[in-house]
């Protein structure tokens, strides 16, 4: 095992939490609450975005509509770009890549990451921990930089793109769900079942995977902020699909073309910064509110 | 304690093994041709004779395990081939990035590694009051923020409106500073680069140590100073933060392979030479070798880095210590 603080991996998984040492408030769950709401709320924005973008956005993204570097106007509320896209459109655009590319690497990523926490959790001795020192190679190996390098052998596209940071990011999901399986898998009903003759196979099925589901979920969530991140950081890097203009590759041009040496960061730079960061922390807000809920004494 | 830290070595052999073949495999394994992936040559601008004469050099005319061996001893002669690009010697421009890499790094672990780790004890000592929650909210906000953007902004507000900052390089080119004078000139270049990777960095180190302080703080032994009559003051830091920081150091090691995927963003916003930027260059350029060498030199330095953390934990934690 390695020293990293594993949150199940100490902490009773079920019952009531234990009282804290200052007698603290329900402030904390609380403010889990309210978060959980306003993450809530930012990404049911953020899919009706995606889902009307064609009729909310003004122009057609793909379109030159307008004399290039204009500033902000009457006819292109942020501005035109360097070739005269409309920017505001662009960003509209953009949340489609995002979320896509967000919601389905973090899929991959817990399928990934539930399988293989499950069978390493419910069969600890030598297949666990061989599955195990697979995960620490994939936790140490250095993240963005290898990102990069699988991304610019496989070519820029959107299923590339979501399929390589899926496959990178389940390391960490895979031992959340690890820890959880192994104290579930010693539970009185669990040894019960099999002593009664219950495969395996129906153990997991009825007893560890539902007690496993929410904290799967929380790590979906959680997967799905840092997915939005990435998408956007390759992006940026030039590294994105170059026929899906996401909000990382309008910084990409923004940054070839040193429109933050100008007035334009203010409407070239700032907006979508801002929509990488409210979605990423719309996803994070909701996983913040599900871990407390799960695991209380955070 | 001695078993457990061989096979710690043992699984950072295998990793560095695993990231080498990776290196090895993925050009051969993408279809198309070889050549280009491996040297990153544009092929069809090649006469015949150039193509024959680069598959000899590569060895691409051999069985693929010879190629392995081959790409092995290379490396470790640290015989790293030749940018297709400038011609240069891949090593040399390595080590010629690599100070700077580090120079940012460094101290925004540093930095992030205090301010992490003091507001992350203090958010756990008053957990589920204001300080606490205003802190942990705005922690979740900060490590929402994407690094290259923050450093956009800040170039935008600190270097061009107030015109305080450079906002490109690692120091004054052609100026012919020196000494004292020099340092201060890399100094003010490093400031918006270290200030953009110390703030995305600290979240982590603060949740970690809360988390950690959280953990210590329900133990038994805390119990026990409490009702011995410790002051709160000692308690804090003697024996909470104490044995929370040791877990902390591990992960703080494990978090440099994400500083350095943010110094890749970070250099590239603020043309800062070093390695994080010479890969953007590599992959822009199509300078595969290059892209490939300084991918192994991130590795090695997290590997070591973690090494170095593996051995510093008998010291900070009472309880392995012990049991040593």
């Amino acid at each position: 095992m390695s020293q990293v603080v594993d949150p199940v991996d100490v902490l009773p998984a079920e019952g009531p939490a234990e009282p804290l040492p200052d007698g603290s408030t329900r402030r904390l769950p609380r403010l889990a609450t309210v978060l959980g709401w306003v993450g809530g709320a930012i990404v049911v924005a953020l899919v009706l975005i995606a889902v009307f973008a064609p009729q909310l956005a003004p122009y057609d993204p793909t379109e030159r509509v307008g004399v290039p570097f204009s500033p902000p106007g009457a006819d292109h509320l942020l501005g035109t770009n360097d070739v005269g896209q409309d920017l505001l459109s662009e960003l509209i655009h953009g949340t489609r890549v995002s979320l896509l590319v967000g919601i389905v690497a973090a899929t991959v990523a817990i399928v990934i990451g539930g399988t293989i926490g499950t069978v390493a959790g419910y069969y600890p001795r030598r297949l666990g921990a061989t599955l195990m020192r697979g995960v620490d190679v994939v936790l140490i190996l250095p993240f963005l930089p290898l990102l990069i390098v699988l991304a610019a052998y496989l070519g820029r596209s959107l299923i590339t793109t979501t399929l390589v940071i899926g496959s990178l990011i389940w390391a960490g999901s895979a031992r959340v769900i690890r820890a959880q399986v192994l104290s579930l898998r010693t539970r009185d009903y669990v040894l019960a079942a099999k002593s009664m003759g219950a495969t395996d196979r129906w153990a997991i099925r009825r007893h560890v995977l539902p007690r496993t589901a929410l904290l799967a979920s929380g790590e979906f969530v959680q997967a799905t902020a840092s997915a939005i991140l990435l998408e956007a950081a390759l992006s940026f890097l030039g590294l994105g699909d170059p026929l899906q203009k996401s909000w990382g590759s309008i910084l990409y041009w923004a940054q070839v073309r040193g429109a933050f040496f100008g007035p334009a960061w203010k409407w070239w730079v700032l907006p979508p910064g801002l929509m990488i960061m409210a979605a990423s922390l719309g996803f994070a807000l909701l996983a913040f509110s599900l871990e407390e809920r799960i695991n209380p004494r955070l | 304690m001695g078993r457990f830290d061989t096979r710690r070595i043992g699984q950072y052999g295998l990793v560095l093994v695993i990231a080498v073949t990776l290196n090895f495999l993925l050009p051969r394994l993408m279809p198309g041709n070889p050549l280009a992936l491996i040297a990153g040559v544009d092929v069809g601008l090649l006469t015949p004779d150039q193509r024959a004469e680069l598959v000899t050099e590569f060895g691409l005319d051999t069985p693929v395990w010879q190629q392995y061996v081959r790409y092995w001893q290379d490396l470790l002669t640290l015989d790293l081939g030749y940018s297709y690009r400038s011609g240069q010697a891949i090593l040399g421009m390595l080590l010629e990035r690599l100070p700077w890499t580090l120079l940012l790094t460094g101290s925004a672990l540093l930095i992030s590694g205090v301010i992490g780790i003091v507001a992350g004890a203090i958010s756990a000592w008053r957990r589920g009051g204001a300080l606490d929650l205003t802190l942990l909210t705005s922690m979740i906000g900060l490590e929402s923020m994407p690094a290259f953007w923050l450093g956009m902004l800040l170039i935008s507000g600190f270097a061009v409106s107030l015109g305080v900052l450079p906002s490109f390089g690692a120091e004054t080119a052609v100026s012919g500073l020196e000494g004292w004078d020099r340092l201060v000139d890399i100094a003010e270049h490093a400031v918006l680069p270290v200030l953009t990777l110390s703030i995305v960095s600290t979240p982590g180190v603060y949740m970690t140590m809360r988390y950690s302080m959280l953990e210590v703080l329900g133990e038994d032994f805390i119990r026990t100073g409490r009702a011995k009559g410790a002051t709160e003051r000692r308690l804090l830091f003697r024996h909470v933060a104490r044995n929370a920081l040791a877990p902390v150091l591990t992960v703080l090691a494990l978090r440099l392979g994400y500083a350095f995927g943010g110094t890749v963003v970070i250099e590239t916003v603020f043309s800062y030479p070093g390695l994080g930027r010479l890969v953007f260059e590599a992959v822009g350029g199509r300078d595969y070798p290059v892209m490939q060498a300084a991918f192994l030199v991130f590795t090695f330095a997290v590997l070591a880095a973690n090494l170095l953390a593996e051995l510093v934990y008998p010291l900070l934690d009472p309880r392995t210590r012990a049991s040593a």
